[in-house]
């Protein structure tokens, strides 16, 4: 796709404005701090270089120097009055403010001091230059109502992961079962109100993702991460798509239709496909490897659940249910 | 970005936005439409009046949405005789001076957001700070941490618009509780993210109190009012209490099979004083834990099913009994109609 005329215009002004300020730059330099190839680059050049004011005579015009261009160094001689970086619009400073503030709030940061420090610095700063349109949008990550998570196990996960150290975690699976295992730490991703801990498994030998509320102890080890295995378990990953196929094995395809107010289940999880219903009821399709997940959540989500196939896994659940009231009738 | 059909191959759309602003920036005092149309590169190619219009106008938005301070100066008495230029005063970025540690914060913060719209805002605002000549090297004091805040789609743009422009906004809105869709009205204060999701806070017009709604609800168009400054924002607008989720702290008490539970345990608290007259069965342990929403709580322990009992409060425990009701019913779906597991049937003691 090619690219939009108003990214490319900011790319356009602001290559102008860094040149007036640095002197001669190496066509490489500038490819590295605008995030774009050097052919992009030398596409600018040629662009700015026919750009120019009203007339458009040689004079008029944006000019550099060309025998540097063609030893791939840029060297602008003539600015045309665009010296000065152009400001945030309002759209950029709020993308910008509310994730640094998103950031500043995050569990990770929020357990180690120095840290907090430098996000609020970066914050105290762009906040000064933007001004204060930035409150529009408000975003916090990692505050699941309830669900908090053990400060001290932030604290090991983060250094564990600045220090490149091995990391050995008390967990318990969504199947309810605590075991130990050591891991290579890779990312500590904070994403729909939770934090999961993205790592190279040494007991399962693979990547596994590992929810930060479900840590019950962290310990920092002193033998340094495998990086070979950091590197192996770091990838894009969707934690949502994750908690599903923990458990490892086959994933069947599950549909399960929900009425209205279970929307939000529609957002959280890695789905297949999502159908739209009349009275804005809606079947989801996944791919579930993980039994126990699967039961925890129809039992959280029952009086929506309008319908499951395949029937087992209802079955399954509406047995599990049973025993649970049971427990209750039971009680004393 | 499609370019304008009327438009006929020759000046880029950024070529034509880059000899706008340079024009402008250099205006002694300011340029009319006539001068623009004749003497800036790119709008020549527009055939007809009507077309410049167009092309000028989107041209002029596009610019102000970048952050482009471009002006109109009334020259005095006839309509023709306004002026655009830009005001120089407002065109610059202070200087934002920031070490290269800072520098890696911000990359992180750069990959916050899943939404398009939002990354393309992300970008430019970096490709204006680099531009600015923020040092770089992009230290790595927060290794390994990925925060993700996920897509929020269409509505987003044009809400946003309206929160910082207070214009009032009308959108088609399906109820959570009734799945019935409906127009709703509202002056939008504020957009908010929790736990995942995305939310407009505002006052809904037709019902005269504030309201939250949930982005992923809106059905269709955001249409954004006329009037700009329409309404005024609360001074203090609290998300949290808007949305439920900064309720009173409570402890919950349980009783858990041993050895099960260990998530739940984990941020157990003292079992509080009197929670030892609570009927619990022998075989099980007691185990408190703090809490503010009864639903969030509900949903986790129906999950554990016969593993955890609710002892207190009883309005917890009436969610989990409710959910595991409609759980034990599903071996009988399919179900009609909306929402069931009221609470008919099961026995519970």
């Amino acid at each position: 796709m090619a690219e939009r005329a108003d990214d490319r215009l900011v790319r356009l002004l602001g290559l102008v404005a860094y040149l007036d300020g640095h002197g001669p730059v190496p066509v490489a330099d500038l490819a590295t701090r605008f995030g774009v190839s050097e052919a992009q680059i030398r596409d600018d050049v040629d662009q700015l270089w026919v750009t120019g004011t009203p007339g458009y005579w040689p004079d008029d015009l944006i000019d550099f120097d060309a025998d540097a261009v063609e030893r791939g160094v840029v060297h602008l001689i003539e600015s045309r009055g665009l010296t000065r970086p152009l400001r945030l619009g309002t759209r950029e400073a709020v993308a910008l403010v509310a994730a640094l503030r998103a950031l500043l709030d995050s569990a990770p940061v929020q357990a180690d001091a120095e840290r907090s420090r430098l996000v609020a610095s970066v914050l105290g700063k762009l906040t000064a230059a933007t001004g204060e349109a930035a409150s529009a949008v408000d975003v916090r990550l990692g505050h699941e109502g309830d669900a908090t998570v053990d400060s001290g196990v932030v604290q090991a996960v983060t250094t564990a992961l600045v220090q490149r150290r091995v990391l050995r975690l008390r967990y318990v699976t969504a199947s309810d079962a605590v075991g130990d295992r050591d891991v290579d730490p890779a990312r500590l991703i904070t994403q729909d109100g939770a934090a999961y801990l993205l790592a190279w498994c040494r007991r399962a030998h693979g990547r596994r993702t590992f929810r930060l509320d479900r840590v019950l102890a962290a310990t920092v080890l002193d033998e340094p991460a495998d990086a070979a295995s950091v590197a192996r378990a770091d990838a894009e990953v969707d934690v949502a798509a994750a908690a599903a196929a923990a458990g490892g094995g086959q994933a069947p395809l599950v549909t399960i239709t929900l009425a209205s107010p279970a929307r939000w289940l529609a957002e959280q999880l890695a789905t297949e496909s999502v159908t739209e219903l009349t009275d804005g009821a809606f079947a989801l399709r996944l791919r579930v490897a993980n039994p126990a997940w699967l039961r925890s959540l129809l039992l959280a989500a029952a009086p929506d659940v309008l319908a499951v196939d395949p029937p087992d896994v209802a079955a399954d659940a509406a047995a599990a249910a049973r025993a649970a009231l049971a427990a209750y009738g039971a009680r004393p | 970005m499609s370019e304008n059909s009327s438009v006929a191959p020759g000046v880029p759309p950024a070529e034509r936005l880059l000899n706008l602003v340079i024009a402008l920036v250099n205006a002694s005092v300011s340029m009319t439409k006539q001068q623009i149309r004749r003497g800036v590169a790119g709008y020549g190619d527009a055939p007809s009046v009507e077309a410049f219009e167009r092309m000028f106008e989107r041209d002029k938005d596009t610019l102000r949405s970048l952050g482009v301070p471009v002006v109109t100066v009334d020259a005095g008495g006839h309509s023709d005789d306004v002026g655009y230029r830009i005001d120089n005063e407002a065109y610059a970025l202070p200087p934002v001076d920031l070490t290269s540690a800072e520098w890696g914060v911000l990359a992180l913060a750069a990959q916050l957001w899943g939404d398009k719209a939002l990354r393309t805002d992300m970008s430019r605002a970096m490709t204006k700070l680099r531009a600015a000549g923020a040092a770089q090297g992009e230290d790595d004091a927060l290794a390994g941490l990925a925060p993700r805040v996920r897509a929020v789609g269409d509505a987003y743009g044009p809400l946003l618009d309206a929160v910082t422009e207070r214009r009032t906004v009308r959108f088609r809105y399906r109820a959570a509780s009734t799945g019935v869709l409906a127009t709703r009205q509202v002056e939008p204060w504020r957009i908010a993210v929790r736990g995942g999701g995305w939310y407009l806070v505002g006052r809904d017009v037709d019902r005269q109190a504030p309201r939250v709604f949930r982005l992923s609800r809106i059905e269709g168009r955001v249409r954004v009012g006329q009037v700009p400054a329409a309404f005024a924002v609360p001074d203090h607008v609290d998300v949290d209490a808007a949305l439920g989720t900064a309720g009173q702290e409570r402890v919950a008490v349980l009783a858990v099979v041993p050895e099960r539970a260990s998530a739940v345990r984990a941020r157990a608290v003292a079992v509080p004083a009197g929670a030892a007259d609570l009927p619990a069965p022998s075989d099980r342990e007691l185990v408190a834990v703090p809490f503010r929403s009864v639903t969030t709580l509900a949903e986790e322990l129906a999950g554990y099913a016969d593993a955890v009992l609710v002892l207190d409060p009883p309005d917890l425990r009436a969610d989990v009994v409710r959910r595991l009701e409609a759980a034990a019913a599903l071996a009988d779906v399919p179900r009609q109609g909306g929402t069931a597991g009221t609470g008919e049937g099961a026995e519970h003691g």
